[in-house]
């Protein structure tokens, strides 16, 4: 098997619908899949969502990738994935998460719906750069609290 | 209906690729092969899975029978005492199905399944879909409102020809699996071919239920593919036939899905159409036009009018622009309008550009005076290198001086492959020949295209010239007249029909005008008489 990683940062539009309870248990069955499937794929990274999207960081060998992002691809609970990028990178940024989480408290998601409405998820308008680091951002913040 | 008895039938079906490597596996064959469920297979490499338990003169045997391209049949060990019987089809396009069954032989089946089975993506192939129309037609009874929906991937070709064969094929794989995911499990998938796919549905609830799996058909297919490090955008474009429901013959669906097919692709793609019989009389009415439009030329059907240009500087006529008249003797004057863009999607535009540029410069050369002739060329003519020798033969044939020839193109010609393009247009330019820039202020990016050529004219679109008048049109006017002439480029005003417009042309500053205010566009033989005309009464602006 090839062993060399891609990094793949993408946004979507959050289509669950009904009240926080009912999206917390999405997010949370969501999460639960995640961190089963994805380590025994290999793949790790994290998933940033507010009321109004997701974003998400995958990291792993190529097809691993894929096969994951396929199966999230047909997932009724989102919609408008738009890639920001996908490159081949040295190293792992989340090699210690099968899924990260970030989101949880008010301030990120408040962060995260400011950028979501300078964008008006004219998703072109932010690199995967930008996602990526506003991710890196919270995890730091999660540990450090 | 055989893809579907495939995934879930107890002989065991692997598709390999050329590397060996597994694209397709159904749980029987991981259950027979004694291997962890079908789908951790994908991707992995056949002789280093399938042999956890065979003895190595098994392993050789395989690694050897792989090598062969040819069908060959293998015992292999897959637990303690346990053997079972490896059918390795022939190699086909690169692809190879392998079956596995525990009491073979089966007589005639398996071919039988592989002749139905497309080899690349596991899916049923166009003998299913054949089958299963003859299914329909020999039925008795009543059958419920079966459904042909006809889906074609947008870009597959773009993606071929860019990022290469092998990315094209994963492209096909993974949407076949996002389309599977997408239908019903007793919906049944077919590949026609290339990048067509056919969902065939039968049930009652029609066209609810087609309309509803198009729709999320469209949606997932536009979602970006990674492929090889890639993100692949694709699309589908899909068109749907339904028995009962405006088709008749279950021969005809597949016809009725294609035609509607089109028209979603008319439409902009990456969206679904129903058939109608309209579209079956449009496609008809078509065809004819496209027959009688490649004929035309041979049974000398075209010819050219010249509308006169006039110089607002000296009120002489300093040219002409000729135009196309395709008069067809059933169907009358065709419009160029209607005409055109069809000769353009046939390719007739190259003979039928060739043809006008030759006589252009003939007609022309024949006039007494040394006005220019503006001839029209088609952005699809500028898309190889050929237009530059059709000037340099029409000038040559013809002895035109090539100051008195002005090619128009349109800022679509700008559009793509600009660096070639632009080669050409200087080749022309250099010749001596005058470059106008057609339909201004109809594009896309006027002012950088107006940069990124030293045109000799700007031609104002006539939707200006024939604008409400207002303080906001005029100002317009006035600036495009102004970056004309601070550009250097001449300025040439289209549809000027009222001495209202011509006068304020005129106190613009615009250099010429064409129109029927000034003329229509005349036959060859009538210029002369209209050139003696003009010499003896000047068309001056009222009021
Ligand atoms: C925004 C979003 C992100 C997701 N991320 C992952 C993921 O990283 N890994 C994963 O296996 N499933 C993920 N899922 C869930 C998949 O879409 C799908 O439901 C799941 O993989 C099915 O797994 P199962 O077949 O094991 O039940 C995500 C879903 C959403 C909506």
């Amino acid at each position: 098997m090839d062993k060399t990683l891609y990094r793949l940062v993408y946004l979507s539009r959050n289509t669950i619908t009904g009240d926080d309870d009912r999206l917390q248990d999405e997010i949370r069955g969501i999460l639960d899949v995640s961190q089963r499937n994805n380590r025994q794929a290999g793949v790790t990274g994290a998933l940033m969502f507010n009321t109004g999207c997701f974003a998400q960081v995958l990291e792993g060998p190529h097809n691993r990738i894929q096969d994951t992002f396929e199966r999230i691809q047909c997932d009724p609970r989102h919609s408008h994935v738009s890639v920001l990028a996908f490159d081949r990178v040295e190293a792992r940024y989340f090699s210690d998460w099968d899924m990260a989480f970030v989101g949880q408290n008010a301030q990120s998601i408040e962060q995260f719906a400011d950028f979501n409405e300078r964008s008006s998820f004219d998703a072109k308008a932010l690199d995967g750069d930008t996602v990526f680091e506003l991710l890196r951002i919270h995890l730091d913040e999660a540990e450090r609290a | 209906m055989l893809a579907e008895s495939v995934g879930a039938s107890a002989t065991g079906v692997a598709i390999l690729d050329e590397q060996d490597r597994v694209v397709y596996a159904n749980a029987a064959f991981a259950v027979q092969l004694h291997l962890p469920h079908a789908a951790a297979l994908i991707d992995t490499l056949a002789l280093s899975t399938w042999t956890h338990s065979a003895s190595a003169q098994e392993r050789d045997a395989l690694e050897q029978q792989l090598r062969d391209p040819d069908a060959s049949v293998l015992d292999l060990q897959v637990a303690g005492s346990e053997t079972t019987t490896l059918y390795l089809d022939d190699r086909r396009e690169g692809r190879r199905i392998v079956m596995v069954s525990n009491d073979w032989p089966m007589p005639g089946a398996p071919r039988n399944v592989i002749a139905q089975l497309d080899a690349l993506t596991g899916l049923a192939n166009r003998a299913t879909y054949d089958e299963y129309v003859q299914s329909l037609s020999s039925s008795k009874e009543e059958s419920p409102a079966s459904a042909v929906i006809l889906l074609d991937l947008d870009r597959f070709k773009q993606v071929n020809d860019t990022l290469g064969h092998a990315i094209g094929d994963s492209l096909l794989i993974l949407a076949a699996k996002r389309m599977r995911s997408a239908i019903r499990s007793d919906d049944i998938l077919i590949r026609l071919g290339g990048d067509e796919f056919v969902i065939l549905q039968a049930h009652n609830k029609q066209p609810e239920s087609a309309e509803s799996v198009a729709e999320r058909l469209v949606e997932l297919l536009q979602r970006p593919f990674l492929i090889n490090g890639h993100q692949v955008n694709s699309g589908a474009s899909i068109g749907i036939a339904v028995l009962g429901q405006g088709t008749r013959e279950p021969e005809d669906l597949l016809k009725h899905a294609d035609l509607a097919l089109y028209e979603a692709k008319r439409l902009g793609r990456s969206r679904y159409c129903f058939f109608e019989s309209s579209l079956e009389s449009r496609a008809l009415e078509r065809r004819n036009l496209e027959l009688d439009l490649r004929r035309a030329l041979c049974l000398r059907q075209f010819s050219l009018l010249y509308q006169p240009q006039k110089s607002l500087s000296d009120d002489s006529i300093s040219g002409f622009e000729a135009l196309i008249r395709w008069d067809h003797p059933v169907r009358g004057r065709v419009s160029p309008v209607d005409f055109i863009p069809l000769a353009e999607e046939l390719g007739e535009i190259h003979a039928i550009g060739e043809w006008v540029m030759r006589t252009a410069c003939q007609q022309a050369a024949t006039w007494e005076g040394e006005q220019s002739v503006a001839v029209n060329v088609s952005p699809l003519q500028f898309e190889d290198d050929h237009i530059v020798d059709v000037v340099t033969k029409a000038l040559k044939d013809s002895g035109l001086a090539p100051e008195r020839l002005e090619i128009e193109i349109t800022e679509s010609t700008l559009m793509n492959n600009t660096e070639e393009v632009m080669q050409r247009l200087w080749a022309i330019k250099n010749m001596g020949v005058g470059i106008a820039m057609d339909d201004f202020g109809t594009g896309y990016a006027s002012l950088s295209h107006l940069n990124s050529f030293p045109f000799s004219k700007l031609k104002i679109d006539k939707s200006f010239i024939q604008a409400e008048q207002s303080p906001r049109a005029k100002a317009l006017m006035d600036a495009i007249l102004t970056m004309g002439t601070s550009l250097g480029m001449m300025t040439i005003a289209e549809g000027v029909e009222t001495p209202d417009q011509y006068k304020e042309l005129a106190q613009g500053g615009c250099n010429t005008v064409q129109g029927y205010y000034i003329a229509k566009p005349m036959a060859p033989d009538t210029i002369e008489s209209f050139m003696r005309s003009m010499q003896t009464v000047s068309i001056t602006p009222v009021g």
